[in-house]
């Protein structure tokens, strides 16, 4: 390494290398193919993760992730390059801990490098998995990447043979021979890297650019703008056509979103909770579509609006627990009829039954305020019910494709767990309560309260098991960060309870 | 006859009830809840215990049946607007019907299949104590209950009494007493420590103890010794030889001069020394046992010889109750100090130290079964994955627990007791040709688990089978699932497949097509809708 190193300062100055006129680390390394977890896609989805992994930023002081990645990948050949890195730190305790300024949460790498195997005997030593020992996992985990990185570890080099690729580490790439072989046509690198490029487009095609002109595009960004700028036309025009144009738009976009999203992943759009997210909030748009078709009532398209709003601004701003990278599925889930059918089934219901939530919120606040007189809440309740009824259906269906698949997968058609439970309790909670409208127990202004509470036990079933309870079959769809979000929204759905309810006795 | 026509129009009512409705599906609901939150913290098979496979939840489930049945019964003679709801409810009075088939006639277990090797047993869920008796040729089943609490079996077998059983046990420290205190026979229990590792070692010189007086923890080796050895340890001759009466556990290091050494005829070397008024003599690099008359070994001699030598060039920590020798490689010297409950001693190890707990000579230590609620973290049971069954042979007790059988003597029988999972023979093999698990590129995530397997088929042949996630292998009503894989001694992969026969699987489907269709019967095939009173409509 050390003779490459000497070889690359003797063949180039160091300037030359890394920022003069013959700038390697630029922007349009971006392009480049890489391997990383299990699949091939640009340098671009890459460094992006990597860097916002290990910083929890998307650039690393004035430099993209494309240039800090290819910069801190350089450094294994002793270039001195050094660059503001801060690895992101959240927990106080591990703050305290680390003995690091306790008051950001942006650590300088460098004082963390020579704390990794403090944070290894930590972890050892803690035998609760709270939040704490998971934070310093998580910590361990970005020094490891940021090691990675810079050992030459993480960026890997396409290398053609016989028309078959096979991908090397850049510290394996760039070896003295290959180098030397390079010299004489500029920078040996920059042509090494260019005719490993070359040689993948000629092998494979360029179908992994999709991934970079999907997350460039942002298409989802562009949704969320445009479905609030249909609400804004329902609510602020008179001409409807202003907000129906807006919501196709929005509907098309999103379509053709995720069909990028099915092309690059190759697989149905409903694999983790991003997705879910995603296609749930498509979901209750198409459904408030078609509803509203069939009713000829605005209401419908802006709850469904409205939803797909939440859902994006989720998307757009909750990466810490939703992530909108494009992972190898486990090998269960690697079965698209079942996939596309199944999960899709149960996040349409959801769907619907965000759709319940949302008018019957909107009727709580309303009728408190005093807005809505004896017969419109008796028509608003028949609205709720219409969202109600297709939640139900779909969900019924949706369970029983669960049991379907897992009899197929595992040999049972039942096997009670967590998620498939907590499936079949939404179920039964929304059985319940349409059950009892029948009564006298359920009257319509008992109904509304109901039912804005009984998306509590969908958002249970959707992140609670993930989030909260953490075991069972479905393991695949956990992640973390998500028990704050799922308190702070049971939180909030009890205070808009318990204050209308509060609201309306007052009025009467 | 109108008397038990009102009865049963009392008990139709009841049942049928839409308020009975609300009542039962949210008491179902709120035990589902319960159910996963105790899955959660105690683990699958706890949950399926206490809950879902419980008499009381079955009681539950069955009273949901009965007012699905009666809700439907009630509303006969058939109305047309009501087809959809008749629907609804025979798709799921069948699929309660097709559950109950499954549960009474269903077979669910895994068969384990190591490489090449021919396999006939499939292992189920339930649990059951096997008492063997090879002289006659004899096993005796008993199948345990599937509680999640401590059950008392209260079952004889001639002279054997089965007593509690422990669905889930951890292994807690009990002091046996002890008739007379032996001081050569003390127990200790030390703490060792550094900055990251803490470990509390049980230590005993009692014969009839689960524990030992030796211990290894990674590189470091832990010795017990009788208090009264611990004076010799601290000798710094340079030939670190120990002589030690076993019976009165009196020692001697016998300093340079105190030594005697020659040749024997093969060119080893003899030391004799003169300890307790004897001349002893030994060869100590063949053997610690002394010489006697005839030069040959005496076995039946309460001295041996050991050399400290032995012990220094790996870490080795020599613990006699209330202190401790260690060689120091730092200084090259053996040091001794006292070990406390106030004051940790520091070891030249790491940054070890060892602090003492307790010691006792009126008692001895040993590890008994104690019921627990088990306890998960990150999806693993940590606490309470033993399950233990008490058992009474004549005068003894001891307890058996799964996965360590135990053989007990009773008046010149062998008895084997095993706690283990049942077990059913198929009347076909199976042999694993290859387990393959392929991973994601450039990485080591499983992509793929498969099992390529023959099926022997008796007089029938054989066959070659392909068994993979969602690609199971289907036989004579079995259907074999890819499950699980292990690493097998003999090197490469073995293969755990999920077995499974449903009979109740047709009517479980009828009953989920039925209640699908009920539904979109019930709630999209008859249209009634509101007018809005407001202007939006």
């Amino acid at each position: 390494m050390r003779n490459l190193f000497l070889l690359l300062s003797i063949l180039f100055s160091l300037s030359a290398f890394a920022q003069g006129p013959m700038n390697f680390c630029t922007d349009e390394l971006e392009t480049f193919p890489v391997l990383a977890q299990g699949r091939e896609k640009p340098l671009y989805v890459l460094a992006g993760d990597s860097i916002r992994f290990i910083t929890g930023e998307k650039k690393v002081g004035e430099f993209s992730a494309v240039v800090a990645f290819c910069k801190l990948s350089l450094k294994v050949f002793g270039m001195p390059l050094e660059l503001p890195v801060n690895i992101r730190v959240d927990h106080v305790d591990v703050r305290k801990f680390l003995g690091v300024n306790e008051n950001t949460n942006s650590v300088p790498v460098n004082e963390l490098l020579e704390k990794f195997d403090l944070i290894q005997g930590e972890i050892r030593t803690q035998k609760e998995n709270n939040s704490y020992k998971k934070e310093l996992t998580k910590v361990a985990g970005r020094i490891q990447t940021y090691k990675a990185v810079i050992s030459g570890q993480a960026w890997t080099v396409p290398v053609v043979e016989n028309g078959k690729v096979s991908f090397l580490t850049l510290a394996e790439f760039l070896s003295e021979d290959r180098v030397m072989s390079a010299r004489g046509s500029g920078n040996p690198v920059q042509v090494l890297i260019d005719r490993a490029k070359a040689d993948y487009l000629s092998a494979k095609g360029d179908d992994y650019l999709l991934e970079l002109k999907y997350f460039k595009l942002n298409p989802f960004l562009w949704a969320l703008l445009l479905s609030l700028a249909a609400i804004f036309a329902f609510v602020l025009t008179k001409n409807r056509n202003y907000g129906i144009a807006l919501t196709a738009m929005t509907i098309l976009l999103q379509i053709a979103a995720m069909t990028l999203r099915v092309l690059i992943s190759g697989r149905a759009p409903v694999t983790n909770m991003y997705e879910t997210v995603m296609f749930s909030g498509f979901g209750a748009l198409i459904l408030s579509s078609i509803i509203t078709i069939y009713r000829k009532e605005i209401s419908f398209i802006l709850a469904g609006l409205g939803y797909n709003v939440l859902c994006l601004m989720m998307m757009k701003f909750a990466n810490g627990m939703l992530d909108p990278g494009i992972s190898p599925l486990v090998p269960v889930l690697r079965d698209n009829f079942w996939l596309s059918t199944h999960v899709t089934t149960v996040i349409l219901s959801y769907a619907a039954l965000a759709l319940s939530w949302i008018l019957a919120n909107s009727i709580l606040i309303r009728d408190s305020l005093g807005k809505l007189k004896a017969e419109d809440y008796r028509y608003q309740v028949d609205l709720t019910y219409t969202c109600i009824k297709f939640g139900v259906v779909l969900l019924a269906g949706g369970v029983i494709l669960g049991g379907v698949w897992a009899d197929y997968s595992w040999g049972r058609f039942w096997g009670w767990d967590p998620k498939e439970t907590w499936s079949l309790i939404v179920l039964l909670v929304y059985m319940a309560i349409l059950h009892g409208k029948g009564t006298t127990w359920i009257p319509p202004r008992r109904f509304i309260p109901l039912v804005a509470g009984a998306f509590m036990s969908v958002m249970m079933a959707w992140f609670g098991v993930n989030y909260i309870l953490a075991s069972g079959l479905h393991s695949y769809g956990f992640s973390e960060g998500g028990a704050i979000f799922l308190g702070s929204f049971f939180i909030l759905q009890i205070a808009i309870l318990i204050v209308t309810r509060f609201k309306v006795k007052q009025a009467a | 006859m109108n008397t038990l026509i009102a009865s049963y129009r009392k008990v139709e009512l009841f049942f049928g009830n839409l308020k009975f409705a609300v009542v039962i599906v949210s008491l179902f609901a709120i035990t589902l809840g319960f159910g996963t939150f105790m899955e959660s913290y105690h683990g699958t098979e706890y949950a399926n215990r206490l809950v879902y496979k419980s008499l009381w939840f079955m009681g539950i489930q069955f009273t949901m049946f009965l007012s699905i049945l009666f809700a439907a019964l009630i509303r006969l003679p058939p109305k047309k607007h009501l087809y959809g709801f008749y629907t609804i409810h025979s798709g799921l009075i069948i699929l309660f019907l097709g559950s109950y088939i499954t549960y009474e006639g269903g077979v669910d277990g895994t068969i384990t299949l190591t490489p090449n090797l021919p396999t006939r047993q499939i292992t189920l869920n339930e649990d059951e104590m096997r008492i063997q008796f090879p002289n006659r040729g004899k096993e005796v089943s008993v199948t345990l209950p599937f509680s999640a609490f401590e059950t008392n079996l209260k079952l004889d077998y001639e002279e054997i009494k089965l007593g509690r059983f422990l669905p889930f046990a951890k292994e807690e420290l009990n002091w046996i007493p002890v008739k007379i205190a032996d001081p050569g026979q003390t127990s200790s229990r030390y703490k060792l420590f550094n900055d990251q590792f803490g470990e509390t070692l049980t230590l005993t010189l009692h014969p009839m103890s689960d524990f030992n007086n030796t211990l290894q923890l990674g590189p470091l080796n832990v010795h017990y010794m009788p208090a009264s050895l611990a004076k010799c340890f601290s000798s710094q001759e340079e030939h670190g030889l120990i002589v030690w009466n076993g019976e009165n556990r009196g020692c001697m290091a016998p300093t340079k001069s105190e030594l005697r050494r020659k040749k024997s005829s093969t060119g080893k070397e003899i030391v004799a020394i003169n300890f307790e008024g004897k001349e002893i003599a030994f060869i100590p690099e063949m053997s610690p046992l002394p010489l006697n008359t005839e030069l040959s070994l005496d076995e039946k001699s309460p001295y041996r010889i050991f050399s400290r030598k032995l012990f220094e060039q790996t870490p080795h920590l020599f613990l006699f109750g209330e202190s401790a020798a260690f060689f120091n490689k730092n200084t090259g010297k053996w040091e001794t100090g006292f070990v406390s409950k106030d004051k940790a001693l520091e070891l030249p190890w790491m940054g070890f130290k060892v602090l003492l707990l307790e010691t006792r000579s009126e008692s001895y230590p040993v590890m008994r079964p104690e019921y627990v609620k088990p306890v998960q973290d990150n999806s693993q049971i940590i606490e309470g994955d033993k399950k233990a069954v008490e058992v009474f042979v004549g005068k003894d007790t001891f307890w058996v627990r799964s996965g360590e059988p135990v053989a007990f003597n009773l008046n010149g029988e062998k008895i084997t007791f095993d706690l283990t999972k049942k077990n059913i023979t198929l009347p076909y093999e199976i042999v694993l040709d290859q387990f393959k698990m392929d991973t994601d590129p450039g990485t080591t995530n499983p992509a793929s688990f498969e099992s390529f397997v023959t099926l022997f088929k008796g007089n029938e042949g054989s066959e070659k089978h392909h068994i993979f996630m969602n690609n199971p292998l289907k036989y004579k009503n079995f259907t074999f699932y890819q499950a699980s894989y292990f690493q097998s001694q003999e090197g490469p992969l073995g293969s755990v497949l999920s077995v499974n026969f449903d009979p109740g699987r047709p009517w479980k489907y009828l009953g989920s097509l039925l209640l699908v269709f009920g539904s979109i019967w019930h709630y999209f095939l008859r249209r009634k809708t509101l007018k809005s009173g407001g202007a939006r409509a």
